[in-house]
């Protein structure tokens, strides 16, 4: 279960949060949990470089890419490795997005899009797609495999 | 929700409507007309309601007032107020109804659906509008947000805040619905509309839709679970799907290998199928249900390796629950050349760790007891998923194979994996039906040497060795993890003595299964000859994966250490040292970079450790004290009480009493004081004074890493430099200094931000811990010490300085791409030189190779010397100055006893490893200074450091200037303190005594020409230094015997060797060079072979000797090394 994707700026406001079979009430607390542990981390950090936390059975794989932090949750069998595989598929669907590692104000320009793509590739707290052209394609509203 | 928003209050809205041009506080950026079309749209309607026009009128109002507060508030505030969500419904509203035109279709598609995704969740009063676009409007990317705010209408459970997708908070129209319970747009009004309109379009059969039909349907899937209606209504069209789609088992294989192939009709069917089971895992798992099963059996065949996936998720789950049904569904699959082995070839992850799972499950399975055949086909595709190029996939084959579940597992099953690991054998299936398919063809062509059957154990060892070399972070972790699992099986294996005690017996009778394939693999050999060899195998395999395993402790993330440390301490063998484990423990806890969850967690795993084995109860106990004594304040007392108790509970009547012992320890030790931590705390003031000592303790915090004996030197030094005797805080920082000099640079940046708090008055806040660390009363200020760190900091500080200006004039050449001039070069070897004289008058650092301004310095100094011919044979390379040290330290261990300093280092190579931070195994070399330095940094002695240390300071035979010079203090201080000291004298005038005192053999020591240039000086100090000795022992005979020092008599030898010297250097004696020597610094003398002398005293292995005529550099007077004259 992928519980939690979470971006955020790189003063640490989030920017779109998804959360998956995490009662309202522990949201804070991750939020807080994540966006400290990349203040502490992903300062100077290479782009996309992978860092990894973890809480009790819960896997935590977090990178930056271009401006923008990404935090994904989760646990059984999204691991550190599954994560490190839903990482790469979402940061390489937002450069597809924005054209380049975004700054902050291209990625929320490019909200909407990113929205849509971050649907695509993570639903209910499920990997979906991970390749990009597919991902680009169900953005856009068209089949996965084109006939 | 406040994630919205953030603490300088500007929220996510305003950020992504803010004019891109204005800086980051969006707030309060100029006129936002940016680039929505919505603000005009949403200005012009400004008090209209948002909701569809209806008869309620209350709810109307309050619409109105909320949405009027809203506007008038935002414009109060600010006129640039960011578009508000009543602003985008509206606009939503609006252009719904113009959605043919392609103005609208833009509008909606670049601002207003954007935007409306910054909100956590989809009012349903804009329900009518998008189902109303969801029917007319023809732009996919309109069509596409459509879908998206109708899955996250459907998938809102109702309470405002709880939906998945987070951002600013939606005002609160469900609420508002509910004041007026007879209308408005409620949840309960549109969700049927919405899916009955998703579900029509799902189940259509026209094909040029059909990607708006996988959208729907996955739409569809994000409605609640709980409501049963819409549960059944999903079924029948995954379902009603699936019946069309499925069957298709001809056309697969084209798809799955070759992606663009096959034609349309089957691509379609392809897409549907991927659509439908991806609901299909949506759906609650219905383990009775054998079309649920039967639909997720055949999705193994689909060509979409998504679809592929869930279908392979879903089975696991269910093989779970009931693997007879699973194994008996699936048939033949699992055999050669069936489904499942294809999925071995898949690019998909996780559907080979799926596979894993379902493997695992059914193989492992009571109720497939009576078939073994089938247990063994789904044991030998586990096995084989070993092989895995993928990391995720092969570890979760790991974990299989050792028994890992859902943590239900018992021990047996646990036992039972760790037996497998090390027992059973990897045979590739001949697999002729897959070969011939081509899939396998690369693998069976160089089969005849993969084929060959492995030892898992082998395999597995070497792929997770492999995986410790990785440089990814997760991978570390992962493999740390697996390794942890590992631990946890092999415990359980010896809880069931399945491989305990026995070892030897069980491994024996293992080797013959492990030796016999590797033998057949070299030569054949006689298996019975191979009977001893067997327990080096498994032994030696998982003794060189703990050794890679404890190299990755020095992984710089902490995780990934605590994971590490986890896998240690469950591959601890109650029969084996901890020693290792427990040094590693203790070294990791000085790291202040472990948050204290993690700490606890490590305990619990202490905790999990003894459960699994109790006979290690004293061994963890031990571990747990580290902990209790290390980082009181970090871990959760209840925590370690936990452990306490069910070590005392669980040990057994005959561990009871070890235990008992163990837990007495942890007793009888002192409460943590503040001055048991200073060392820690201290560090902790310092580095709360600027972010820049943060920076050098983060740096330092890496580097112990690299170097955990230098670091916890450093800190055990600053700790001396803090709460010694006045002796040992001096020469704590003398010490200090040296690293400082000879270190690389984070050490050097932490030491000098050290001393710098220390002279800016670390000292004064100190001193009540002074007085309670030795009771003794110190009978000074901190000004000394001040006085006594500043030469030091200046000789940093100018070095800090020289390197700054290195780099600025390295950058400017660099950009100006200019060449360095001779003049220039010249200026910076002078620097060097300056440096080099400025440090080698703190300690002893070899001249040829040394590089005061940095590595970056030595290109272009090389560039002067070769320019210049000047030889760097200044110093060491000169071969008299590099013997006659390297003499001097080893003829010293003979007549000093003891060589035992960190300083002693003087062997030019020792030196310059040590300057580059190296490791550990330079110590090897010297065996006596290890065993002292291990003894300082284990804290021997932390009862009495200021005797340890004393005596560590005195019988140094280094020969750095420091030391001298240190001594004239000393006993400068001895002399003239004698009166005051123990009549609690902290007199101001004893204090200014000090000072002068010091600050005259400043000036008298020809101090470094920045302090003071002047040598005229010079026989001054000699009448003062003359004149000390006498009462430096007096002093410290008196000063024992007040002691009553229960280790006088180590001290007093090396007193009286004191006394000796002091009587030689009443009346000079002759003596006569027996080498030539070269000066190293202004202080030195240089000699020529068989020059006449006169000694005039000696300090620390060097003599201050006179000469009858000045020599070639015109000097009569210096030091020169002890056994370069003959007495």
């Amino acid at each position: 279960m992928i519980l939690a994707v979470l971006f955020a700026n790189s003063d640490g406001n989030i920017l779109i949060e998804r959360f998956h079979g995490v009662p309202a009430e522990e949201r804070l607390h991750w939020r807080s949990f994540l966006v400290k542990l990349g203040s502490e981390n992903l300062k100077g950090s290479k782009n996309e470089e992978l860092h990894v936390a973890s809480h009790k059975s819960v896997s935590i794989v977090y990178t930056t890419i271009g401006d923008v932090c990404l935090y994904i949750v989760g646990k059984d069998e999204y691991d550190e490795l599954a994560l490190a595989e839903v990482i790469f598929a979402i940061t390489s669907a937002v450069k597809d997005v924005c054209g380049k590692p975004p700054t902050e104000r291209l990625f929320l320009d490019k909200y909407g899009r990113i929205c849509l793509c971050l649907d695509e590739i993570v639903w209910q707290g499920l990997l979906e797609n991970t390749e990009k052209d597919r991902v680009r394609r169900l953005t856009r509203l068209k089949p996965p495999v084109e006939p | 929700m406040a994630s919205g928003q953030d603490s300088s209050g500007t929220t996510l809205m305003d950020l992504i409507t803010s004019d891109p041009s204005a800086t980051s506080t969006a707030g309060a950026s100029s006129q936002q007309q940016s680039s929505s079309g919505v603000g005009s749209v949403g200005g012009s309607l400004l008090g209209k309601p948002v909701a569809p026009p209806a008869d309620r009128k209350s709810k109307k109002g309050t619409l109105t007032q909320i949405q009027n507060e809203t506007i008038s508030a935002a414009k109060a505030l600010n006129p640039v107020k960011p578009v508000s969500y009543a602003q985008l419904a509206r606009s939503i509203h609006e252009l719904a109804a113009t959605c043919d035109q392609k103005s609208s279709q833009r509008q909606l598609v670049n601002s207003v659906f954007p935007k409306l995704a910054v909100y956590n969740s989809v009012d349903p009063s804009v329900a009518p509008s998008l189902l109303m676009l969801h029917q007319q409007c023809e732009d996919r990317n309109v069509l596409r947000y459509v879908y998206y705010y109708l899955a996250r209408i459907l998938s809102d459970n109702g309470s405002q805040g709880l939906s998945a997708a987070g951002g600013i908070p939606t005002p609160n129209w469900d609420a508002l619905a509910d004041i007026d319970a007879v209308g408005g747009v409620t949840r309960a009004d549109v969700v049927p509309r919405i899916v009955d309109q998703l579900s029509a379009e799902s189940s259509s059969d026209d094909v040029e839709f059909h990607a708006r039909r996988l959208a729907a349907l996955k739409a569809l899937t994000s409605c609640s679970t709980s409501s049963s209606e819409m549960m059944e209504k999903l079924n029948e069209i995954v379902f009603g799907t699936l019946e069309k789609v499925a069957d298709t088992k001809q056309k697969r294989k084209k798809g799955i290998f070759t992606k663009q192939g096959g034609d349309k009709e089957s691509i379609i069917r392809g897409n549907l199928q991927y659509a439908s089971l991806s609901a299909l895992r949506r759906l609650p798992l219905d383990p009775g249900n054998q079309a649920f099963l039967h639909r997720a059996v055949q999705g193994i065949e689909f060509s979409d390796p998504v679809a592929v996936r869930h279908a392979l998720s879903i089975i696991s789950e269910i093989a779970a629950k009931d693997p007879y049904s699973v194994a008996m569904a699936l048939g033949k699959s699992a055999q050669p050349g069936g489904a499942l082995q294809d999925i071995l070839h898949l690019h998909d992850v996780l559907a080979r760790v799926y596979l894993a799972k379902l493997c695992h499950s059914i193989s492992r399975a009571r109720v497939l007891d009576q078939r073994p055949d089938i247990k063994s086909q789904y044991s030998s595709l586990l096995y084989q998923l070993l092989l895995d190029p993928s990391d995720r996939v092969c570890f979760e084959a790991i974990n299989c194979v050792l028994g890992k579940g859902d943590n239900t597992e018992s021990t047996e099953d646990r036992a039972g994996g760790w037996i497998r690991l090390t027992r059973e054998i990897l045979k590739l299936p001949e697999a002729p039906s897959v070969a011939s398919k081509g899939v396998l063809s690369k693998s069976s062509e160089k089969s005849s040497k993969a084929r060959r059957p492995q030892p898992l154990i082998k395999l597995v060892m070497r792929r997770l060795e492999s995986s410790f070399r990785s440089f990814s972070r997760p991978v570390l972790h992962a493999a740390a993890r697996v390794v942890q699992e590992m631990g946890k099986s092999r415990a359980a294996a010896f809880a069931l003595g399945a491989y305990d005690e026995g070892a030897s017996l069980d491994v024996e009778s293992l080797d013959s299964d492990l030796e016999n394939p590797m033998a057949e693999a070299t030569r054949k050999p006689n298996p019975l000859s191979n009977g001893h060899g067997g327990m080096d195998t498994i032994a030696g395999l998982l003794a060189s994966l703990m050794e890679v395993v404890r190299t990755t402790v020095a992984c710089e993330c902490v995780y990934v250490r605590a994971m590490v440390i986890k896998a240690l301490i469950w591959m601890q063998n109650p029969h084996e040292s901890f020693e290792e484990l427990k040094s590693i423990i203790a070294c990791e806890l000085s790291d202040p970079a472990w948050p204290s969850s993690l700490l606890n967690d490590v305990l619990l795993t202490l905790h999990a450790r003894f459960k699994a084995t109790p006979d290690m109860a004293v061994t963890l106990l031990e571990i747990a004290r580290i902990f209790a004594t290390k980082v009181p304040g970090k871990i959760d007392a209840d925590v370690l009480q936990l452990l306490w108790k069910t070590c005392l509970v669980g040990a057994g009547p005959d561990g009871k009493h070890t235990a008992l012992e163990a837990v007495t320890i942890v007793l009888d030790l002192p409460p943590p004081q503040p001055g048991s931590m200073s060392g820690l705390t201290s560090v902790d003031m310092v580095s709360a004074s600027d972010p820049k000592s943060a920076m050098a303790l983060q740096r330092l915090v890496q580097a112990a890493l690299r170097n955990p004996t230098l670091a916890s030197a450093l800190t055990r030094l600053q700790r001396c430099a803090f709460s010694g005797s006045w002796e040992i805080r001096i020469a704590a920082v003398q010490a200090l200094t040296t690293i400082a000099i000879r270190s690389g640079e984070p050490y050097r940046l932490q030491i000098y931000e050290f001393l710098h708090a220390l002279a800016l008055g670390g000292v004064q806040s100190n001193f009540s811990e002074l007085q309670l660390s030795n009771g003794e009363n110190q009978g000074a200020s901190g000004t000394g010490l001040g006085s006594l760190i500043s030469p030091m900091l200046k000789v940093l500080d100018e070095m800090y300085r020289a390197q700054d200006d290195l780099a600025r004039d390295i950058r400017q050449h660099d950009n100006s791409k200019q060449e360095w001039s001779d003049e220039e070069l010249k200026k910076l070897y002078e620097t060097h030189e300056r440096l080099l004289d400025f440090v080698s008058l703190f300690c002893f650092v070899p001249r040829a190779k040394y590089l005061p301004l940095g590595p970056t310095s030595a290109k272009l100094i090389e560039i002067y010397r070769n320019r210049h011919n000047i030889s760097a044979s200044g110093g060491l390379s000169d071969p008299a100055v590099a013997t006659g040290i390297s003499d001097l330290m080893y003829e010293s261990k003979v007549a000093q006893k003891e060589t035992n300093t960190v300083q002693s280092g003087i062997d030019p190579d020792l030196a310059m490893a040590w300057a580059a931070g190296l490791e550990d195994d330079v110590w090897a070399n010297n065996a006596p200074a290890v065993d002292k330095v291990k003894d300082f940094l284990a804290g021997a002695g932390t009862d009495a450091p200021d005797v340890d240390d004393e005596e560590y300071m005195n019988s140094r035979p280094s020969v750095g200037y420091d030391d001298m010079w240190a001594k004239t203090i000393l006993e400068t201080y001895d002399a003239e303190e004698d009166d005051g000291r123990y009549s609690g004298g902290s007199s101001p005038e004893s204090t200014g005594s000090v000072e002068t005192s010091i600050s005259s053999h400043f000036g008298g020591m020809n101090y470094p020409s920045l302090f003071s240039s002047k040598p005229s000086s010079h026989g001054a100090t000699q009448q003062t230094i003359r004149e000390e000795p006498p009462s430096y022992s007096t002093s410290v005979l008196q000063r024992k015997e007040s002691l009553e020092n229960p280790l006088s008599g180590r001290g007093g030898r090396s007193f009286g060797s004191h006394e000796d010297e002091d009587k030689s250097s009443g009346n000079p004696q002759s003596g006569k060079a027996l080498y030539d020597f070269t000066a190293g610094g202004d202080d030195e003398l240089s000699l020529i072979t068989g020059e006449e002398v006169e000694i005039e005293y000696e300090v620390d292995g060097w003599y201050y000797v006179k000469k009858r005529r000045p020599g070639r550099d015109g000097k009569m007077a210096g030091l020169v090394p002890v056994l370069y004259v003959s007495s």
